[in-house]
């Protein structure tokens, strides 16, 4: 467990990470549907949806990842005293890094059902 | 003895008076200090208010009954868009960002915004800016397309009078306003906060403010951008949203929704920030859920940037696409039922104590609640498709906007009423102006409901009896008049309460918050001595806290040099790291105000010519007031510190300049990503995207001078990286070469620009390259300025070891300018040219 401190900027860090995701799926929907659109009939069987789900996973679990160590960080010999600054700044972090895996998961429920480019 | 003491400290208090008042008569008005501005915000978006309640007022009498012909067509067309672009950009965001710039300095404990002199510029260019487009109204050539102004509608061919361009050039100076106060509140929310108050002891009212600061640092951008953008199709014949030269209609949407839909919170934040702050003194309690709150407002903050296509559901989007705007148009639902459950359990748990602003903070809990709801419904793609344009949308939209933002700041307006009277509001009279406002409200909105569900479309200056609207029109128009009539009786009882209203006591309320610490009615500096805070709610934990600070008993108790002096803390632990010396009144903002004002008028008016002199005579005044600033004498003394002060600002490398050009430059940032986001918008969804047969612009020209920016650019970096090591030898010579080389650099652009045979007028695609181009020029010519002036200071000593802060402050300026270089030549030229190679 780390004794170093937790910077600030994972505040909102997780939520930057959720934004690019949410810019990612968008534009990259555009873009894919673009220059290379599935065929219609397969639905939400397309290379597009799985991909999209396959990242989605992906970045979820690291982001409960992230969470995660955020709820070791700063527990070692010399813990951050509640009240403080820095124990606030862990817990913030550690919450906002939860609610933006929860989001970018819900992002992705619609690839399961929706075909891509109709 | 005591009365020996009385007399020092009024002696004391006289000399903090004499350093911080405005100047007597026609000299107030280059007053720059945060109270005076911000009352001066605050005033000025309540009479823009009243011009758009009485065009509102004209828009339900003519459709109060049906076939009616008071106004006509057009004049409807023009009274429906500036309603709603008076209320939207001259009243709501205004007189919000004057409460911020009002109360946030005295909440952190401290006497002044960090920047003032930006706060009045921000204040002149709002008038100037609201009086142009009021003006478009009163010569009867008002914009007309809707205060979205959706292109082609709002085009040349459409719009072909100067209405349009009414709107694009002052609602841009306008924003500039608006922007300015988003840089000063984030800097001085996270550097001026008074010793010991953490971020974690920071009231809540500041981390709503922080929110609402950075969003418009980021959500205005947008629609800069696709101002300019539509002024220079509207003006110079340039494509960017006529399908015919490969623009694309669309782009506007994207562009003005995505700085529309985080407006709304920009509006509602402040506004739950008020209800957040209230809520806990009438509980008597503390704010139930903290953390929670902080965390539903940071997460607000980023969600409602993923919004914006669900204004936009029936253009012919991909369902999947749409699937994830109403996915994040429900999840935004989520932290703001966070904050609605908080409050409720702060009043549930608290012995509330029933004053006016309860009175108003009720109706906001009902009527934004309803807001939401509708909201919610909205937010599903069918149903928004069944009820686009039409009533239903209209009256959704203000029960969000008056619930989730009038509201709370009439709360806000009786609540924070004795801090500027230093008398009580009467509840006996309030009331009556309460029940009639929202009694009519509801009239008017809630039935608005139903005349939408039944299919009347919005925006039509009248419609045929018998289609079943005829009598919840007339019922709507009606709660409309009762709505006016209580704005009537809340602005008689405002004054009438200046004269009668009871004496108020020190901390009337009761309230937990450092700005009931200042005598009323308010002074020019705040706090007599700064106060050093403990605990998030430092009235209710330390009651003799107001007379500690009036006797004297902390820093900066006294203005013996002369100088406006705050305290710069760290962001994180609230720790004074330095001081700041902050400038006086000034004449400089007005007059950059006025400047800017003659270029929007020879705009208008398309005389360039005087449009550029003006612009010159902008940057000129710019210049000066720059010149007075960091390390110059009339700022900062070498040798005069007391040494039990910590270091004055212009000695550190981390003064809040620095911070202020970060913030600056993510706005920069941010119109410049949303160029970007045009140019590849346009390359892929374009109808009629075209490209030239041979690239437009000399890629050899451009690295070249790409280049010589970054050699430019290292020469700048290692004379900094020395400077920070107490090194300054040859200072103004680096910085001379630094800025000749970049001159080297800026002349090959603009050979580059000049020999390009870039058919804007023609191609959407050389019209945004044209723009990206120019962008670069500007940037590259500001750092040469900006890096010769600092030569110029550095020879006559006002840089140096001494003083490094200057230059330190425009570092981040050059290395940004750099990056938008390569940026630019990547995405624009090597990204295409890669993209076409077989």
């Amino acid at each position: 467990m780390s004794t170093r401190r937790l910077a600030p900027i994972h505040l909102v860090l997780g939520l930057v990470i959720w934004s690019g995701w949410f810019v990612l799926l968008y534009g990259g929907l555009s873009v894919a549907c673009e220059f290379a659109p599935p065929d219609t009939s397969q639905g939400a069987r397309t290379w597009v949806n799985f991909l999209m789900i396959a990242l989605a996973i992906l970045l979820t679990g690291v982001l409960l990842y992230v969470s995660y160590r955020c709820s070791q960080w700063g527990l070692g010999s010399v813990p951050d005293p509640p009240g403080s600054p820095r124990a606030f700044i862990r817990k913030m972090a550690l919450s906002v890094y939860l609610i933006s895996a929860a989001g970018a998961f819900a992002l992705a429920i619609p690839v399961m059902v929706l075909p891509p480019c109709v | 003895m005591s009365s020996a003491s009385d007399q020092s400290n009024h002696e004391r208090e006289r000399q903090l008076a004499g350093v911080w008042d405005n100047l007597p008569g026609w000299g107030t008005l280059v007053a720059v200090n945060h109270t005076s501005v911000g009352l001066r915000f605050m005033a000025t978006g309540m009479l823009f208010f009243l011009v758009g309640g009485l065009l509102a007022m004209l828009i339900r009498t003519q459709l109060a009954l049906p076939e009616q012909t008071i106004v006509e067509a057009g004049l409807y067309s023009q009274l429906f868009t500036m309603h709603g672009t008076v209320m939207m950009f001259l009243f709501a965001i205004p007189v919000l960002e004057g409460a911020a710039m009002y109360l946030i300095p005295k909440m952190i404990g401290t006497r002044d915004l960090v920047f003032p002199r930006l706060s009045a510029l921000g204040y002149y260019c709002y008038v100037f800016g609201g009086l142009i487009v009021l003006s478009s109204l009163v010569l009867e050539i008002a914009p007309d397309s809707g205060w979205f102004m959706y292109t082609p509608l709002s085009s040349s061919d459409y719009s072909p009078g100067p209405g349009s361009d009414f709107w694009l050039l002052g609602i841009t100076f306008v924003e500039i306003s608006a922007i300015s106060a988003g840089i000063e509140l984030v800097v001085s929310i996270l550097r001026t906060r008074a010793p010991g108050m953490s971020l974690n002891k920071m009231p809540i009212f500041c981390w709503y403010i922080l929110a609402m600061a950075l969003m418009i640092v980021f959500g205005f951008p947008p629609l800069i951008l696709g101002s300019i953008l539509l002024e220079l199709e509207r003006a110079a014949g340039m494509v960017f949203f006529d399908t015919t030269g490969g623009g694309d209609p669309l782009l506007w949407q994207h562009l003005f929704w995505l700085f529309g839909h985080p407006e709304v919170y920009i509006i509602f934040l402040p506004a739950a920030g008020i209800v957040s702050t209230l809520i806990p003194v009438f509980a008597r309690r503390p704010l139930v859920g903290y953390h929670w709150i902080v965390l539903a407002i940071i997460t607000m903050g980023f969600v409602s940037f993923g919004l914006w296509v669900h204004h936009m559901f029936t253009v012919g989007i991909p369902h999947l696409a749409q699937a994830f705007f109403s996915i994040a148009s429900m999840l935004v639902a989520v932290p703001t039922a966070i904050q609605i459950f908080a409050w409720l359990a702060t009043l549930w748990q608290g012995r509330v104590v029933f004053g006016l602003p309860m009175l108003w903070i009720v109706g906001f809990l009902v009527v934004f609640v309803c807001g939401g709801l509708t909201g919610v419904m909205l937010a599903l793609v069918p149903f928004n498709w069944q009820v686009h344009d039409t009533h239903f949308v209209v009256a959704h939209l203000h029960y969000v906007l008056v619930g989730g933002m009038l509201f709370p700041l009439v709360a806000g307006f009786y609540y924070w009423l004795p801090h500027v009277s230093g008398r009580m509001p009467s509840y006996r009279r309030g009331r009556w102006g309460f029940w009639l406002f929202f009694g009519g409200f509801n009239l008017t909105f809630l039935l608005m409901h139903l005349t939408g569900l039944l299919g009347m479309p919005r925006r039509v200056y009248t419609y045929e009896a018998g289609l079943g609207w005829d009598w919840l029109n007339l019922l709507s128009s009606v709660g409309s008049f009762v709505m006016a009539i209580g704005v009537a009786v809340i602005i008689i009882d405002i004054f009438l309460h200046f004269r009668f209203g009871e004496k108020a006591s020190q901390n009337p309320w009761g309230a937990d918050t450092l700005e009931w610490a200042i005598p009323m009615p308010v002074n020019s500096y705040n706090f007599s001595s700064m106060p050093e805070v403990s605990g998030r709610h430092p009235l209710w934990d330390t009651p003799r806290l107001p007379e500690r600070i009036s006797k004297g008993e902390f820093g900066l108790a006294h203005a013996n040099n002369g100088r406006r002096e705050i305290y710069l803390s760290d962001a994180i632990t609230g720790k004074v790291t330095a001081l700041i010396h902050l400038p006086t009144n000034s004449w400089l903002p007005m007059l950059t105000a006025g400047a800017l004002a003659v270029v929007c008028l020879a705009l208008l008016l398309k005389i360039y010519l005087a449009a550029l002199v003006a612009a010159a005579v902008a940057l000129m005044v710019v210049l000066r007031w720059g010149w007075e600033n960091g390390g110059h004498p009339k700022i900062s003394t070498v040798g005069e510190d007391n040494p039990d002060d910590p270091p004055v600002h212009s000695r550190t490398l981390d003064g809040p300049g620095l911070w202020g050009m970060n913030v600056t430059l993510m706005s920069n940032g941010t119109l410049y990503v949303s160029l970007i986001f045009g140019w590849f918008y346009l390359w892929t969804a374009a109808p009629q995207w075209a490209t030239p047969d041979k690239a437009p612009v000399s890629i050899s020209l451009l690295t070249g001078s790409g280049l010589l920016l970054t050699v430019a650019v290292g020469i700048y970096h290692k004379a900094v990286s020395r400077l920070r090591e107490g090194n300054d030898s040859g200072l103004n010579q680096h910085l001379w070469v630094a800025a000749g080389v970049a001159g080297l650099h800026w002349a090959m652009l603009i050979l580059a620009i000049v020999n390009s045979g870039l058919q804007p007028r023609a191609l959407a695609h050389d019209a945004v390259i044209t723009v990206a181009l120019v962008y670069l020029a500007v940037h590259s010519g500001l750092a040469i300025v900006m890096t010769a002036l600092q030569a110029v200071r550095a020879g006559m000593g006002y840089v140096g070891k001494a003083l490094p802060y200057e230059p330190v402050v425009v570092r981040p300026f050059w290395i940004y300018t750099l990056g938008v270089f390569w940026l630019t030549v990547a995405a624009f030229f090597l990204i295409p040219l890669a993209w076409s190679v077989p």
